[in-house]
Protein backbone atom coordinates (compact mmCIF):
# COMPACT_ATOMS: atom_id res chain seq x y z
CA UNK A 1 0.00 0.00 0.00
CA UNK A 2 3.32 2.64 -0.46
CA UNK A 3 1.40 4.66 -3.66
CA UNK A 4 -1.97 5.04 -1.84
CA UNK A 5 -3.15 8.32 -3.26
CA UNK A 6 -5.87 10.17 -1.29
CA UNK A 7 -8.15 10.85 -4.20
CA UNK A 8 -10.94 12.35 -1.97
CA UNK A 9 -10.34 15.53 -3.18
CA UNK A 10 -11.52 14.57 -6.75
CA UNK A 11 -14.31 12.81 -5.26
CA UNK A 12 -15.70 15.63 -3.69
CA UNK A 13 -15.24 17.55 -6.73
CA UNK A 14 -17.17 15.01 -8.69
CA UNK A 15 -19.78 15.91 -6.98
CA UNK A 16 -20.93 18.28 -10.01
CA UNK A 17 -19.14 17.25 -12.65
CA UNK A 18 -21.21 18.91 -15.34
CA UNK A 19 -20.30 22.28 -14.03
CA UNK A 20 -16.70 21.42 -12.73
CA UNK A 21 -15.50 19.32 -15.99
CA UNK A 22 -16.41 21.26 -19.00
CA UNK A 23 -15.34 25.25 -19.17
CA UNK A 24 -18.18 27.16 -20.05
CA UNK A 25 -17.42 28.36 -23.78
CA UNK A 26 -19.98 30.15 -26.18
CA UNK A 27 -20.01 26.71 -27.68
CA UNK A 28 -20.35 24.79 -25.03
CA UNK A 29 -23.50 26.63 -23.78
CA UNK A 30 -26.08 24.48 -25.71
CA UNK A 31 -24.38 21.14 -24.11
CA UNK A 32 -24.43 22.65 -20.93
CA UNK A 33 -28.29 23.40 -20.54
CA UNK A 34 -28.59 19.75 -22.20
CA UNK A 35 -26.38 18.65 -19.45
CA UNK A 36 -28.78 20.82 -16.83
CA UNK A 37 -31.76 19.28 -18.38
CA UNK A 38 -30.52 15.75 -17.43
CA UNK A 39 -29.63 16.78 -14.05
CA UNK A 40 -33.24 18.19 -13.59
CA UNK A 41 -34.80 15.05 -15.11
CA UNK A 42 -32.97 13.19 -12.78
CA UNK A 43 -34.16 15.39 -9.73
CA UNK A 44 -37.34 14.97 -11.09
CA UNK A 45 -37.12 10.96 -11.19
CA UNK A 46 -35.46 11.52 -7.53
CA UNK A 47 -38.92 13.02 -6.64
CA UNK A 48 -40.81 10.79 -7.79
CA UNK A 49 -39.15 7.27 -6.06
CA UNK A 50 -41.95 6.26 -3.06
CA UNK A 51 -40.21 7.62 -0.08
CA UNK A 52 -39.49 5.82 2.98
CA UNK A 53 -38.71 6.77 6.65
CA UNK A 54 -35.01 7.15 6.80
CA UNK A 55 -35.36 5.76 10.39
CA UNK A 56 -37.66 2.56 9.56
CA UNK A 57 -35.41 2.28 7.09
CA UNK A 58 -32.37 1.37 9.46
CA UNK A 59 -34.15 -0.47 11.98
CA UNK A 60 -35.50 -3.21 9.21
CA UNK A 61 -31.96 -3.21 7.76
CA UNK A 62 -30.56 -3.74 10.99
CA UNK A 63 -33.16 -6.57 12.08
CA UNK A 64 -31.58 -8.41 9.61
CA UNK A 65 -28.80 -9.42 11.83
CA UNK A 66 -31.09 -10.64 14.74
CA UNK A 67 -33.52 -12.29 11.88
CA UNK A 68 -30.50 -14.74 10.63
CA UNK A 69 -29.23 -15.58 13.75
CA UNK A 70 -32.85 -16.70 14.29
CA UNK A 71 -32.59 -18.78 11.02
CA UNK A 72 -29.31 -19.90 12.07
CA UNK A 73 -31.25 -20.88 15.26
CA UNK A 74 -34.43 -22.93 13.74
CA UNK A 75 -32.02 -24.52 11.32
CA UNK A 76 -30.26 -25.61 14.40
CA UNK A 77 -33.65 -27.16 16.12
CA UNK A 78 -34.43 -28.63 12.89
CA UNK A 79 -31.12 -31.10 12.50
CA UNK A 80 -31.13 -31.86 15.86
CA UNK A 81 -34.81 -33.29 16.16
CA UNK A 82 -33.64 -34.99 12.54
CA UNK A 83 -30.32 -36.52 14.57
CA UNK A 84 -32.50 -37.93 16.86
CA UNK A 85 -34.01 -40.28 14.84
CA UNK A 86 -37.08 -40.57 16.52
CA UNK A 87 -39.05 -43.56 15.69
CA UNK A 88 -41.52 -43.60 18.93
CA UNK A 89 -45.31 -42.47 18.25
CA UNK A 90 -45.21 -40.30 21.13
CA UNK A 91 -42.68 -37.93 19.77
CA UNK A 92 -43.90 -38.20 16.74
CA UNK A 93 -47.51 -36.69 17.88
CA UNK A 94 -45.79 -34.49 19.50
CA UNK A 95 -44.22 -32.74 16.38
CA UNK A 96 -47.30 -32.94 14.22
CA UNK A 97 -49.15 -30.74 17.49
CA UNK A 98 -46.10 -28.53 17.02
CA UNK A 99 -46.56 -28.10 13.23
CA UNK A 100 -50.32 -27.18 13.67
CA UNK A 101 -49.49 -24.70 16.35
CA UNK A 102 -51.33 -21.61 15.40
CA UNK A 103 -49.17 -19.27 15.90
CA UNK A 104 -45.08 -20.63 16.83
CA UNK A 105 -43.18 -19.22 19.71
CA UNK A 106 -41.63 -15.63 19.07
CA UNK A 107 -37.98 -15.32 18.78
CA UNK A 108 -36.12 -14.07 21.41
CA UNK A 109 -35.81 -10.29 21.30
CA UNK A 110 -32.64 -8.48 19.11
CA UNK A 111 -30.77 -7.58 21.52
CA UNK A 112 -30.92 -11.21 22.77
CA UNK A 113 -30.22 -12.73 19.65
CA UNK A 114 -26.87 -10.28 19.00
CA UNK A 115 -25.44 -11.79 22.23
CA UNK A 116 -25.96 -15.28 20.88
CA UNK A 117 -24.37 -14.47 17.46
CA UNK A 118 -21.36 -13.05 19.16
CA UNK A 119 -20.81 -16.11 21.67
CA UNK A 120 -22.16 -18.43 18.51
CA UNK A 121 -18.97 -21.20 17.67
CA UNK A 122 -17.03 -20.01 14.51
CA UNK A 123 -19.10 -22.17 12.16
CA UNK A 124 -22.14 -20.81 13.37
CA UNK A 125 -21.18 -17.44 13.41
CA UNK A 126 -19.81 -17.43 9.10
CA UNK A 127 -22.87 -18.66 8.00
CA UNK A 128 -24.89 -16.01 9.61
CA UNK A 129 -22.81 -13.79 8.59
CA UNK A 130 -22.44 -15.60 4.99
CA UNK A 131 -26.34 -15.13 5.19
CA UNK A 132 -25.99 -11.50 6.14
CA UNK A 133 -23.64 -10.72 2.74
CA UNK A 134 -26.17 -12.62 0.98
CA UNK A 135 -28.90 -10.24 1.63
CA UNK A 136 -26.35 -7.38 0.71
CA UNK A 137 -25.36 -8.76 -2.35
CA UNK A 138 -29.08 -9.21 -3.28
CA UNK A 139 -29.72 -5.40 -2.47
CA UNK A 140 -26.38 -4.40 -4.02
CA UNK A 141 -27.43 -6.36 -7.31
CA UNK A 142 -30.83 -4.45 -7.49
CA UNK A 143 -29.63 -1.06 -6.37
CA UNK A 144 -27.32 -0.83 -9.36
CA UNK A 145 -30.22 -1.68 -11.67
CA UNK A 146 -32.05 1.46 -9.98
CA UNK A 147 -29.09 4.00 -9.83
CA UNK A 148 -28.45 3.17 -13.46
CA UNK A 149 -31.96 2.88 -14.56
CA UNK A 150 -32.33 6.24 -13.57
CA UNK A 151 -30.80 7.70 -16.35
CA UNK A 152 -28.20 9.18 -14.42
CA UNK A 153 -26.14 11.79 -16.22
CA UNK A 154 -23.37 11.86 -13.72
CA UNK A 155 -22.51 7.93 -15.03
CA UNK A 156 -20.58 7.00 -17.81
CA UNK A 157 -21.10 3.65 -18.22
CA UNK A 158 -19.22 3.70 -21.51
CA UNK A 159 -15.65 3.75 -19.92
CA UNK A 160 -16.48 2.30 -16.61
CA UNK A 161 -12.89 1.73 -15.46
CA UNK A 162 -12.36 0.30 -11.96
CA UNK A 163 -12.26 3.51 -10.25
CA UNK A 164 -15.38 5.33 -11.58
CA UNK A 165 -17.25 1.80 -10.24
CA UNK A 166 -15.67 2.81 -7.13
CA UNK A 167 -16.60 6.72 -7.25
CA UNK A 168 -20.03 5.17 -8.47
CA UNK A 169 -20.40 2.98 -5.35
CA UNK A 170 -19.05 5.86 -2.60
CA UNK A 171 -21.29 8.12 -4.12
CA UNK A 172 -24.56 7.07 -5.57
CA UNK A 173 -25.16 4.18 -4.00
CA UNK A 174 -23.85 5.02 -0.24
CA UNK A 175 -26.24 8.32 -1.05
CA UNK A 176 -29.18 6.25 -2.10
CA UNK A 177 -28.60 3.50 0.57
CA UNK A 178 -27.10 5.77 3.70
CA UNK A 179 -27.79 9.18 2.68
CA UNK A 180 -24.35 10.29 2.86
CA UNK A 181 -21.38 9.61 0.82
CA UNK A 182 -18.40 7.62 1.86
CA UNK A 183 -15.66 9.99 3.40
CA UNK A 184 -12.58 9.22 1.75
CA UNK A 185 -11.08 6.67 -0.60
CA UNK A 186 -7.75 5.36 -1.12
CA UNK A 187 -6.69 3.13 -4.09
CA UNK A 188 -3.35 1.60 -5.15
CA UNK A 189 -4.40 1.66 -8.88
CA UNK A 190 -3.88 -2.08 -8.59
CA UNK A 191 -7.24 -3.07 -7.90
CA UNK A 192 -6.98 -2.55 -3.94
CA UNK A 193 -9.79 0.37 -2.57
CA UNK A 194 -9.89 1.35 1.08
CA UNK A 195 -13.43 2.86 1.67
CA UNK A 196 -13.93 4.89 4.99
CA UNK A 197 -16.87 5.70 6.32
CA UNK A 198 -16.54 7.71 9.94
CA UNK A 199 -20.60 7.22 10.49
CA UNK A 200 -21.25 4.42 9.15
CA UNK A 201 -25.20 5.55 9.57
CA UNK A 202 -26.95 2.08 10.96
CA UNK A 203 -24.45 1.91 13.97
CA UNK A 204 -24.55 4.86 15.22
CA UNK A 205 -26.34 5.02 18.47
CA UNK A 206 -25.46 1.08 18.84
CA UNK A 207 -23.42 0.74 22.38
CA UNK A 208 -23.63 -2.10 25.63
CA UNK A 209 -23.90 -1.14 28.71
CA UNK A 210 -20.35 -0.87 30.09
CA UNK A 211 -17.85 1.02 28.95
CA UNK A 212 -16.94 0.93 25.05
CA UNK A 213 -14.71 -2.38 24.71
CA UNK A 214 -13.31 -4.86 22.77
CA UNK A 215 -16.93 -7.16 23.03
CA UNK A 216 -18.99 -4.28 22.00
CA UNK A 217 -17.19 -3.56 18.40
CA UNK A 218 -17.23 -7.52 18.27
CA UNK A 219 -20.67 -7.40 18.54
CA UNK A 220 -21.33 -4.74 16.20
CA UNK A 221 -19.61 -6.04 13.82
CA UNK A 222 -22.02 -8.21 11.95
CA UNK A 223 -24.01 -5.00 11.06
CA UNK A 224 -21.44 -4.41 8.33
CA UNK A 225 -21.72 -7.37 6.93
CA UNK A 226 -24.59 -6.10 4.53
CA UNK A 227 -22.46 -3.20 3.92
CA UNK A 228 -19.77 -5.79 2.53
CA UNK A 229 -22.70 -7.77 0.12
CA UNK A 230 -23.64 -4.35 -1.04
CA UNK A 231 -20.35 -3.48 -2.22
CA UNK A 232 -19.72 -7.32 -3.73
CA UNK A 233 -23.47 -7.04 -5.52
CA UNK A 234 -22.75 -4.01 -7.36
CA UNK A 235 -19.22 -4.94 -8.34
CA UNK A 236 -21.22 -8.56 -9.46
CA UNK A 237 -23.72 -6.64 -11.46
CA UNK A 238 -21.14 -4.06 -13.14
CA UNK A 239 -19.15 -7.46 -14.07
CA UNK A 240 -16.57 -8.08 -11.68
CA UNK A 241 -17.63 -11.51 -10.52
CA UNK A 242 -17.91 -12.51 -7.16
CA UNK A 243 -15.33 -14.66 -6.80
CA UNK A 244 -12.90 -12.27 -8.10
CA UNK A 245 -13.42 -9.95 -5.31
CA UNK A 246 -12.80 -9.40 -2.04
CA UNK A 247 -14.68 -7.14 0.28
CA UNK A 248 -13.46 -7.27 4.21
CA UNK A 249 -14.96 -4.95 6.92
CA UNK A 250 -13.25 -3.74 9.72
CA UNK A 251 -12.45 -0.40 12.30
CA UNK A 252 -10.74 2.22 11.89
CA UNK A 253 -9.94 5.51 14.37
CA UNK A 254 -12.21 8.33 13.72
CA UNK A 255 -9.44 11.42 12.51
CA UNK A 256 -9.39 14.07 15.08
CA UNK A 257 -10.92 17.03 12.60
CA UNK A 258 -13.62 14.70 12.21
CA UNK A 259 -16.68 15.96 15.11
CA UNK A 260 -17.55 12.91 17.57
CA UNK A 261 -19.86 10.83 16.47
CA UNK A 262 -21.86 8.28 19.30
CA UNK A 263 -19.80 5.32 18.37
CA UNK A 264 -16.12 5.64 19.04
CA UNK A 265 -15.17 3.76 15.71
CA UNK A 266 -15.23 4.44 12.12
CA UNK A 267 -15.39 1.94 9.40
CA UNK A 268 -13.03 1.08 6.35
CA UNK A 269 -13.60 -1.23 3.72
CA UNK A 270 -10.84 -3.10 1.63
CA UNK A 271 -12.16 -4.19 -1.67
CA UNK A 272 -9.59 -6.13 -3.80
CA UNK A 273 -10.54 -7.12 -7.32
CA UNK A 274 -8.50 -9.56 -9.41
CA UNK A 275 -8.32 -8.76 -12.86
CA UNK B 1 -34.23 26.90 40.02
CA UNK B 2 -32.86 23.34 40.69
CA UNK B 3 -33.47 19.81 40.43
CA UNK B 4 -33.30 16.97 42.71
CA UNK B 5 -33.14 13.67 41.20
CA UNK B 6 -34.36 11.95 38.14
CA UNK B 7 -36.70 8.76 37.44
CA UNK B 8 -37.60 6.24 35.04
CA UNK B 9 -40.38 3.83 35.74
CA UNK B 10 -40.88 1.03 33.01
CA UNK B 11 -44.17 -0.54 32.09
CA UNK B 12 -43.47 -3.30 34.49
CA UNK B 13 -43.74 -0.68 37.37
CA UNK B 14 -39.95 -1.38 37.60
CA UNK B 15 -37.52 1.98 38.19
CA UNK B 16 -35.13 1.39 34.87
CA UNK B 17 -33.04 4.80 36.13
CA UNK B 18 -32.35 7.01 38.53
CA UNK B 19 -30.41 9.45 39.17
CA UNK B 20 -29.69 11.68 42.54
CA UNK B 21 -27.67 14.71 42.82
CA UNK B 22 -28.54 15.51 47.05
CA UNK B 23 -26.42 12.42 48.26
CA UNK B 24 -23.89 13.89 50.65
CA UNK B 25 -20.82 12.02 48.69
CA UNK B 26 -20.53 14.06 45.90
CA UNK B 27 -23.39 15.86 44.85
CA UNK B 28 -21.87 17.52 41.45
CA UNK B 29 -21.49 13.74 39.87
CA UNK B 30 -24.71 12.65 41.40
CA UNK B 31 -24.61 8.36 42.03
CA UNK B 32 -26.82 5.49 39.81
CA UNK B 33 -28.07 2.51 41.18
CA UNK B 34 -27.23 2.95 44.70
CA UNK B 35 -28.94 0.63 46.95
CA UNK B 36 -30.75 3.44 49.06
CA UNK B 37 -32.73 4.86 46.35
CA UNK B 38 -34.62 1.54 45.47
CA UNK B 39 -37.07 2.01 48.27
CA UNK B 40 -37.80 5.49 47.53
CA UNK B 41 -38.20 4.61 43.88
CA UNK B 42 -41.40 2.60 45.42
CA UNK B 43 -42.78 4.73 47.97
CA UNK B 44 -42.52 7.73 44.60
CA UNK B 45 -44.07 4.86 42.36
CA UNK B 46 -46.60 4.69 44.66
CA UNK B 47 -47.63 7.32 45.22
CA UNK B 48 -47.42 8.30 41.81
CA UNK B 49 -49.55 5.81 40.89
CA UNK B 50 -52.46 5.89 43.66
CA UNK B 51 -53.02 9.60 42.84
CA UNK B 52 -52.87 9.00 38.90
CA UNK B 53 -55.55 6.27 39.60
CA UNK B 54 -58.23 8.79 42.10
CA UNK B 55 -57.81 12.01 39.40
CA UNK B 56 -58.22 9.28 35.95
CA UNK B 57 -61.70 8.82 37.99
CA UNK B 58 -62.00 12.58 39.47
CA UNK B 59 -62.06 13.14 35.94
CA UNK B 60 -65.83 13.95 34.91
CA UNK B 61 -65.60 12.75 30.82
CA UNK B 62 -63.45 10.84 29.32
CA UNK B 63 -60.42 13.81 28.46
CA UNK B 64 -57.38 12.39 30.22
CA UNK B 65 -56.97 13.88 33.20
CA UNK B 66 -53.57 13.11 34.38
CA UNK B 67 -50.92 14.28 37.28
CA UNK B 68 -48.61 16.19 35.96
CA UNK B 69 -46.74 17.66 39.19
CA UNK B 70 -47.29 17.18 43.03
CA UNK B 71 -46.00 19.93 45.38
CA UNK B 72 -45.03 18.12 48.41
CA UNK B 73 -43.44 20.03 52.03
CA UNK B 74 -39.98 19.59 50.19
CA UNK B 75 -39.78 19.82 46.71
CA UNK B 76 -42.18 19.26 43.84
CA UNK B 77 -42.68 16.49 41.49
CA UNK B 78 -42.87 16.66 37.76
CA UNK B 79 -44.10 13.39 36.17
CA UNK B 80 -44.66 12.84 31.97
CA UNK B 81 -46.50 9.43 31.17
CA UNK B 82 -46.12 8.22 27.55
CA UNK B 83 -48.56 5.76 26.01
CA UNK B 84 -46.14 3.48 25.88
CA UNK B 85 -46.61 2.79 29.81
CA UNK B 86 -42.89 4.76 30.49
CA UNK B 87 -42.69 7.54 33.40
CA UNK B 88 -40.21 10.28 33.59
CA UNK B 89 -40.62 11.81 37.19
CA UNK B 90 -38.06 14.83 38.10
CA UNK B 91 -38.08 16.11 41.63
CA UNK B 92 -37.33 20.16 42.06
CA UNK B 93 -37.66 22.78 43.60
CA UNK B 94 -40.81 25.27 43.57
CA UNK B 95 -39.32 27.73 41.14
CA UNK B 96 -40.73 26.67 38.10
CA UNK B 97 -43.93 25.39 37.85
CA UNK B 98 -43.49 22.74 34.94
CA UNK B 99 -40.95 20.63 33.54
CA UNK B 100 -42.96 19.38 31.44
CA UNK B 101 -40.90 20.23 28.15
CA UNK B 102 -37.71 18.94 29.61
CA UNK B 103 -39.48 15.74 30.51
CA UNK B 104 -40.57 15.27 26.71
CA UNK B 105 -37.19 16.46 24.86
CA UNK B 106 -35.61 13.36 27.11
CA UNK B 107 -38.24 11.16 26.38
CA UNK B 108 -37.88 11.82 22.47
CA UNK B 109 -33.96 12.84 22.36
CA UNK B 110 -32.42 11.20 24.74
CA UNK B 111 -34.04 8.25 25.47
CA UNK B 112 -35.66 7.23 22.33
CA UNK B 113 -31.79 8.03 20.41
CA UNK B 114 -29.84 5.83 22.79
CA UNK B 115 -31.93 3.55 24.06
CA UNK B 116 -35.14 2.63 21.80
CA UNK B 117 -32.63 2.71 19.15
CA UNK B 118 -29.73 0.66 20.54
CA UNK B 119 -30.37 -2.96 18.61
CA UNK B 120 -27.97 -4.15 21.38
CA UNK B 121 -29.77 -2.94 24.76
CA UNK B 122 -33.54 -4.14 25.28
CA UNK B 123 -36.54 -1.87 24.79
CA UNK B 124 -38.19 -4.12 27.71
CA UNK B 125 -35.97 -4.23 30.55
CA UNK B 126 -37.91 -7.02 32.12
CA UNK B 127 -36.61 -10.33 30.86
CA UNK B 128 -39.02 -13.11 32.04
CA UNK B 129 -42.30 -12.65 33.66
CA UNK B 130 -40.78 -12.61 37.02
CA UNK B 131 -39.53 -9.56 36.46
CA UNK B 132 -42.63 -7.64 36.16
CA UNK B 133 -44.92 -6.10 38.66
CA UNK B 134 -41.82 -4.07 40.35
CA UNK B 135 -39.61 -7.23 41.10
CA UNK B 136 -37.26 -5.80 38.16
CA UNK B 137 -33.59 -5.07 38.61
CA UNK B 138 -32.23 -4.48 35.34
CA UNK B 139 -31.11 -0.08 34.60
CA UNK B 140 -30.23 1.71 31.81
CA UNK B 141 -26.35 1.60 31.74
CA UNK B 142 -25.74 2.54 28.37
CA UNK B 143 -22.90 5.43 28.44
CA UNK B 144 -24.26 7.29 25.51
CA UNK B 145 -27.79 8.03 27.27
CA UNK B 146 -25.80 8.63 30.84
CA UNK B 147 -23.52 10.74 29.39
CA UNK B 148 -26.27 13.04 27.29
CA UNK B 149 -28.65 12.46 29.77
CA UNK B 150 -26.30 14.29 32.20
CA UNK B 151 -25.15 17.07 30.10
CA UNK B 152 -28.74 17.99 29.43
CA UNK B 153 -29.59 17.78 33.27
CA UNK B 154 -26.48 19.32 34.63
CA UNK B 155 -27.16 23.65 34.29
CA UNK B 156 -30.67 22.81 36.15
CA UNK B 157 -28.41 20.75 39.19
CA UNK B 158 -28.69 22.76 42.51
CA UNK B 159 -25.93 25.01 42.82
Amino acid sequence: MKSKEDINQSDKKMDRPNVASNAPTVADTQEMTEQQKLQHQLQIFQNSLPKVSQTAYMMLLNECVPLSMAVERKRGDCNSKLDRNCDDEVSQAGEQLQKIHVSPPLDPPSHQLCRELYEADEEKHNRVLDRLRNIGFEIGNKITELLVFSNNPNLQFKDMDLLSVMKFICRDVWRQMFNKQIDNLKTNHRGTFYLFDYDYQPIQSFALDSESSEKELQMVKPFLEIAVGVIKGVLASIGHAPEDVICLASYVDRPDEKPKASFTKGVSFHVQITM
Amino acid sequence: MAIYSFWIFDKHCNCIFDREWTLISNSASGTINSKQTEETAKLLYGMIYSLRSVTQKLSRDDTANDVRSISIGKYRIHTYCTASGLWFVLLSDYKQASYAHVLQYIHSHIYVKYVTHNILSPYDFAANENETRGQGFRKIGNRNFISSLEAFLAPMIAQ
